[in-house]
């Protein structure tokens, strides 16, 4: 019996990477294989897709457009990650639960917070996008709350870790020389943390680019809204132009944000 | 040194100058006015889509309705079973490039094999991995609506490209961190290229990689309701439709249901993440 238990641990590994694929394979059963899963003209689109991707539309409204649409893509995911910011620096201050007095408030400001926090992250922002237009109708401020809620969450909670986890022996030494615990936060947690919290929101910041693109299922202009209506004329060279300023400006800015985050964290 | 220095302060510079011009873009040119959202009328809507939504003074709400229950549920079993079959494909696809997308891979520290198109191959595969990460799933699902038939099918093929060149990133990069000395000691024992793969690198890597599906399933779930807005199949076609035909109850129980699945995947990542930590 202890042999087989051993065994067993010493296989839990193996037993469960072979049940993971397992349930993949369980999964394709649900679809139903066989031509009947491609539109009757599939095949002559695909062609029609690859031919754009190689002959993009370069004439010159297009690419005014295209650099308009992406100047409007970055404003928003810069407006969206400056409320998220704010947000996960004051929430996640509360989450890490450090300027609490006692030990009840201190659990209570943590649950709560962090609570708060993973409720804000579970849902998609273009769904909180969905919501927001439901409620205050079309404005530029749906979309840049509906950044800001997921963005923040998820920030916030890194944020939160991040001042939890710092050396707690500067922390001690101010604590003993007397300070409090505001005055702890601000000359002790926070230049700790500083470098790991920005270099975290800056990659998060090229997420933000491509949900800030997303953002036109809800009526917000930019380049996912011009590929939504290029899409729907079938114009597949313009759709393609669009992609490749969305992937330049993704590929920008995680360049800068790499750089950027090397010389922070060292 | 001080050229270090200089690039911070100059991002920081830029940082700031991109926050302020985005803003005063955003409120001169696209006329946000932040004080307008508080308008009488806005309140008025916004109360009134959270009464909607929680079904004060409606007759028969979609949450104490049977069917809807059922519907619903069934539903989140299908955007269940597409998240899987997307993160299946994308592993798929991982795993098939991941080796020589490997930078000591293509300089064949790593499996001693040096042929001439090995940098070739790490270019291609890895400007794979940048096309098909930069794109956002929806954007995929929008253009694959074009070649297959609505259903949950072509949800995960969308799913599975984005997630297929972040997985890549992700993986390539264990193996690049790999500890050499297990494979040069198969290496000298004179296993070829295909057993130093399966016997030395495969073992090392697995749990790693296994910990990133996992992590990267747990975002999958929270995004397939999205790509059911361009008629993926799932959460998100119902979410869709209750939406424009203002069934307001049953968007308020789909987001239940999809929250409800999202702390679920959450949970079981975790734990299962924890046995191969």
């Amino acid at each position: 019996m202890r042999d087989l238990r051993h065994s067993i641990d010493l296989h839990k590994r193996t037993f469960l990477t072979l049940g993971l694929i397992l349930v993949f394979f369980w999964s394709l059963l649900s679809v139903e294989w066989g031509t009947n899963l491609f539109h009757s003209g599939g095949g002559v689109t695909i062609l029609q897709i690859a031919y754009g991707f190689f002959h993009p539309d370069l004439s010159p409204e297009i690419l005014n457009l295209a650099i308009t649409s992406s100047w409007t893509t970055l404003t928003y995911a810069v407006a969206g990650m400056t409320i998220a910011i704010l947000i996960a620096f004051v929430f996640g201050i509360m989450a890490s639960g450090v300027i609490s007095a006692g030990k009840m408030t201190t659990l209570f400001s943590m649950s709560f917070f962090r609570g708060l926090l993973g409720f804000m992250r579970a849902i998609h922002e273009l769904i909180w996008a969905w919501l927001f237009v439901a409620a205050i109708g079309l404005s530029p401020f749906a979309a840049i709350l509906a950044l800001a809620i997921p963005y923040g969450g998820t920030l916030g909670r890194i944020f939160a870790d991040i001042i939890n986890d710092v050396p707690k022996e500067p922390i001690e030494a101010l604590k003993s020389s007397g300070a409090s615990k505001l005055q702890a936060l601000f000359y002790g947690y926070l230049p700790l943390a500083m470098g790991d919290m920005i270099s975290y929101a800056m990659y998060r910041f090229e997420c933000a680019i491509r949900s800030s693109a997303i953002m036109s299922f809800v009526g917000l202009g930019g380049l996912g809204y011009q590929i939504h209506l290029s899409l729907a004329d079938l114009e597949y060279d313009e759709v393609w132009t669009f992609m490749f300023f969305l992937i330049g400006l993704v590929v920008i800015i995680d360049l800068w944000s790499n750089l950027l985050r090397k010389r922070l964290v060292e | 040194m001080k050229w270090k220095f200089d690039f911070i302060r100059f991002s920081f510079l830029m940082i700031f100058i991109l926050i302020i011009a985005s803003w005063m873009f955003i409120i001169n040119v696209e006329k946000a006015d932040f004080f307008n959202l508080f308008s009488n009328k806005n309140i008025f809507h916004a109360k009134k889509f959270l009464r909607d939504l929680t079904g004060i003074g409606n007759k028969n709400p979609a949450f104490k309705d049977v069917e809807a229950w059922k519907n619903a549920l069934q539903l989140t079993y299908k955007t269940l079973v597409m998240s899987i079959m997307a993160i299946g494909f994308a592993a798929i696809g991982m795993i098939i490039t991941v080796i020589p997308a490997a930078r000591n891979a293509a300089d064949s520290t790593l499996t001693m094999s040096n042929k001439w198109y090995n940098w070739i191959l790490f270019g291609v595969i890895r400007c794979l991995y940048i096309f098909s990460r930069a794109v956002p799933e929806l954007i995929w699902a929008m253009i694959i609506v074009f070649i297959f038939k609505p259903g949950i099918l072509p949800g995960a093929i969308a799913l599975a490209l984005h997630n297929f060149g972040i997985l890549g990133k992700l993986c390539a990069e264990v193996v690049e961190d790999l500890d050499l000395k297990p494979i040069r000691n198969l290496s000298s024992s004179g296993a070829s290229t295909g057993q130093i793969l399966i016997y030395g690198v495969l073992p090392m890597v697995t749990p790693k990689f296994i910990t990133f599906i996992l992590y990267r399933w747990e975002v999958i779930i929270r995004t397939t309701i999205v790509v059911g807005f361009v008629g993926a199949g799932g959460l998100g076609q119902q979410f869709k439709l209750s939406m424009s035909w203002f069934h307001y109850t049953e968007v308020a129980l789909l987001l239940i249901c999809y929250i409800l699945l999202v702390i679920l995947a959450d949970l079981l990542s975790e734990g299962l993440r924890r046995v191969f930590q």
